[in-house]
């Protein structure tokens, strides 16, 4: 039996230019560095939650009707009357929510140890266009279900679009087809959620893979392998501190498969809705376009950088500021590699300048969030009494995150380029405590 | 470092029990998206018995009705009709239903008429060879496809022909009459498709 | 600071990151808002458990004796609620449908749109979903809260929604709640039973607490296989998690 496969495999290679070499270069003599620790988990989950979101969309598509007047009812049609449609679609759902948690893991992970620094520009970029496309393919995905927040998230999303001077009234309507999101805005959504963007998520993880295995990975020291010592027990060319991605890395993230889906069956079996984060109540209830819901706010993962938009005031006449503001703090991301340029990449061998600087972005992240959640409306009356101006405590609050936000960046170009940063010694090889 | 002799057969084991493991995963994970194919409770709601009126349709017409989103074809056949039934059995593949066709209609069924009240037809109006609709030709004249044509259906995709009883002419390439459903009377001029007649009623 | 202690602290500021993040996490869901809804005051808390069969039967009783007149569950197939709430159709087609709905069809009440508009200012809203929406606690709340306001037109009132348009349609089984106004102010105080109905305060609230609960069912009705399945694939998941983590640990003995 083995040898009709190995026939076959073969038959195959005689026939296909490098399936074979490619499976090597990829797998068994794709040498990553050994001293991957638990931050090393996310990228393969990222792959297999785009995978999960792909199947479960493909069959969700089956049911679904992209009409104002059907989509509402297909959503219910497809949670009750069709078998097993529940779990295919909290598997979408909850896929969705996982996604971001997957991805902004693994973004911080690439902060932390400089993994977007040299020679690994380009994966770092190619990473960020995966990450807007990504935010892209969730606002429409989220506009789908035509419940009332899908309605007026697409409402106010595409408000920013109008904020442009000049253009902006019209650009907004030309994103619409309406003047009201409405039938032909559910449908050109619908149509680049399953369609276009998935075609370019695909294609951009293709190259971001296809760049990283050219430069080869990053690791917890920050060390580059293929700089060091030659030889190993499996290629006496080869990187000694580097080890095969497979079965190595191919086993060991098996374990991080199991463990991710252990967490997400559970946020599936039993808390779906996870709180109203994942599946917000107002949905429940079909678009209204005379009705907002009381409490309008994105979807969790976009929060902290919506919360931005609300914390830059207006000026000169023109809300164009604040909408700038948060395609800003995305871009600063994608400028990353040019604006932190510390010779030393891992967070274990940099000044305490730069870790103390982190540490108060992830404060300022999470408080933007918690924010944009209108989470703090909740809980400063709680901690200040009852009787506070909750309008100006947000906006002081988050005015002070926001410039933490970009503080961040602006303080690392300083420190980095005028060369306040003093480092230690970065090791020859890697550290292979785990 | 790595000096230790590595153990196979632990290895083994330990690689095929999670590759089982792991693939009785994904088949499981498999079996709800297969299931998501099967009538959902709407379509099978939807495949609830129709009850139909027999009012209106006038001798020799045909009225279509849906059921389980299939054509059935209600029939008032005409005396000439029927009596023209018996007289295409030799040019049929099963004129008695009971050889290929013996499961193509409920046992009440099963006779020259191939229904309960002789005049009235009801038929599950698809093609027995690649599931077209058929079309109606009631009347008795010469046809392009059959200078001896004595009424029946004529199924526009691959030439299939049947007689007034949906049951197969030879030398075409549908291999079985038509389907009866099962049905029955609610009373003298109301039909109901989907259920059969009662036990012993 | 030797360089040692200061490695080791960095790693192990790596090591309480993550789950830092976690915690940071897990207090944003404990923390998370109930299903908001406008109303004011504290929601009372409804216990509703869809696992509580019996409870979900005299629930789907009361709902069909005391709202489908007005409201529809127009996404809930009677034969859904049948094998749900472990009845026959006989039982279901005899006691709850009073619509002459086939046993496959949803839940939809009689009552025309245009008629209910023009008697309550609006067409009373279907309920598939009005747990999911607003909330088990609020349900229960709301249907706990009404009381005799001479100031309506509808001469009632509700606190936990302000004006509401729904006549209270449980008041002969708990009776005729009045308020009692805060000194010098119109805002309520409290409700006060003035005429008992036909059950007792505490049998009033199981009742609407059945109702609650059978309406929780209908906005999820996959709840019930949810936790069923639940538990075998966690269990699954676990054993498969419990091999690949030995599978890791027999490889990795080549590079450690």
């Amino acid at each position: 039996m083995a040898n009709v496969f190995a026939r076959i495999g073969d038959w195959v290679n005689e026939r296909t230019p490098g399936l074979a070499p490619m499976y090597r270069k990829h797998m068994t003599e794709y040498y990553a560095p050994k001293n991957f620790n638990l931050w090393y988990y996310f990228g393969s989950l990222a792959m297999l939650v785009l995978v999960n979101q792909i199947v479960t969309g493909i069959f969700l598509t089956m049911n679904y009707d992209p009409s104002a007047s059907g989509a509402f009812d297909s959503v219910q049609y497809i949670m009750r009357d069709v078998e097993w449609g529940w779990l295919i679609r909290y598997m979408h759902t909850t896929g969705a929510s996982l996604f971001f948690v997957v991805v902004f893991l693994h973004m911080f992970r690439g902060i932390m140890y400089g993994s977007f620094k040299k020679p690994r520009e380009l994966v770092w970029l190619l990473g960020m266009l995966i990450f807007l496309a990504l935010m892209a393919e969730a606002f429409m995905g989220y506009v789908l279900p035509w419940g009332n927040m899908s309605f007026w998230g697409a409402k106010v999303i595409v408000s920013l679009f109008g904020t442009v001077p000049k253009i902006g009234p019209a650009l907004q309507e030309w994103i619409m087809g309406d003047f009201l999101p409405a039938d032909a805005t559910l449908n050109r959504f619908f149509a680049l959620h399953v369609i276009a963007l998935p075609i370019v998520l695909l294609l951009l993880v293709v190259l971001h893979l296809a760049a990283l295995h050219e430069v080869g990975s990053n690791n917890p020291d920050g060390v580059e392998i293929k700089k060091g010592p030659k030889g190993n027990r499996w290629d006496a060319l080869k990187p000694a501190d580097g080890i095969p991605f497979h079965p190595y890395y191919t086993v060991k993230d098996l374990v991080g498969v199991g463990f991710f889906l252990l967490i997400a069956a559970f946020i599936i079996f039993f808390a779906p809705t996870f709180g109203g984060w994942f599946l917000e109540h107002d949905n429940s209830i079909a678009a209204n376009n005379l009705v907002t819901p009381a409490q309008i706010k994105p979807v969790w993962y976009f929060t902290a950088f919506y919360a931005i938009v609300r914390m830059v005031p207006s000026a000169f006449g023109t809300a164009v500021w604040g909408v700038l503001g948060m395609f800003g703090s995305i871009a600063l991301l994608f400028a990353l590699p040019w604006i932190d340029v510390g010779p030393v990449k891992s967070i274990r061998y940099r000044g305490t300048g730069y870790k103390v600087a982190l540490t108060i972005f992830v404060i300022a992240f999470f408080c933007l969030m918690a924010l944009g959640m209108d989470l703090t409306d909740e809980y400063f009356p709680r901690i200040f009494g009852a009787g506070i101006d909750i309008t100006l405590w947000d906006n002081v609050f988050g005015r002070i995150m926001t410039v933490a936000y970009f503080g961040f960046f602006v303080f690392l170009w300083l420190y980095t380029h005028l060369g306040w940063e003093k480092t230690k010694p970065v090791p020859d090889r890697v550290t292979t405590h785990d | 470092m790595a000096n230790e002799v590595v153990d196979h057969g632990r290895r083994r084991f330990l690689t095929s029990a999670t590759a089982v493991v792991g693939g009785v995963g994904i088949v499981s994970a498999a079996v709800p998206f297969i299931k998501s194919w099967e009538p959902s409770a709407r379509a099978k709601a939807a495949g609830a018995p129709v009850t139909q009126s027999l009012k209106k349709i006038e001798s020799g017409q045909q009225l279509i009705v849906a059921w389980r989103s299939l054509p059935v074809f209600i029939v008032n056949r005409t005396p000439e009709q029927l009596a023209a039934l018996p007289k295409q059995d030799p040019r049929l593949v099963d004129p008695k239903s009971d050889g290929s066709s013996s499961e193509q209609q409920p046992k009440y069924a099963q006779n020259e008429t191939r229904s309960i009240k002789p005049e009235w037809l009801v038929m599950v109006g698809i093609c027995t060879h690649l599931g077209c609709v058929p079309n109606y030709v009631g009347e008795m004249k010469p046809e392009p496809f059959d200078p001896n044509w004595q009424g029946g259906y004529y199924c526009p995709c691959h030439h299939s022909r049947y007689d007034m009883a949906g049951r197969v002419y030879r030398g075409v390439p549908a291999p079985k009459n038509m389907q009866i459903p099962p049905y029955h009377f609610v009373d003298d001029t109301t039909v109901q498709i989907g259920v059969g007649p009662k036990e012993g009623a | 600071m030797t360089k040692p202690t200061l490695l080791t602290m960095s790693r192990l500021l790596m090591k309480r990151l993550l789950p830092a993040i976690v915690l940071a996490v897990g207090l944003l869901v404990a923390g998370q808002p109930a299903a908001r809804a406008e109303g004011e005051g504290q929601l009372m808390a409804s216990g509703a458990n869809v696992r509580d069969q019996a409870s979900l039967q005299r629930g789907a009783r009361l709902f069909f004796n005391y709202c489908v007149g007005c409201h529809s569950l127009k996404y809930m197939r009677y034969s859904r609620i049948a094998d749900d709430l472990g009845l026959t159709e006989q039982q279901v087609m005899h006691d709850l449908n009073f619509t002459g709905a086939k046993f496959q069809e949803p839940v939809i009440s009689h009552m025309p749109p245009e008629d209910a508009t023009k008697w309550f200012g609006k067409a009373p809203p279907d309920l598939s979903l009005e747990v999911s929406a607003k909330g088990a606690d609020w349900v229960y709340t709301y249907l706990n809260t009404f009381y005799l306001d001479p100031k309506s037109p509808i001469g009632w009132n509700n606190t936990t929604l302000p004006n509401a348009a729904m006549p209270f349609p449980l008041w002969e089984l708990q009776g005729e709640q009045v308020a009692v106004t805060k000194p010098g102010s119109d805002g309520v105080e409290k409700l006060d039973l003035a005429h008992p109905g036909k059950l007792t305060p505490a049998q009033y609230q199981q009742a609407t607490r059945d109702l609650v609960n059978f309406l929780a069912y209908v906005s999820e009705p996959a709840a019930m296989q949810r936790h069923r399945y639940g538990v075998w694939v966690l269990l699954f998941l676990a054993l498969f998690t419990m091999l690949a983590y030995l599978l890791k640990k027999e490889y990795w003995k080549d590079v450690h």
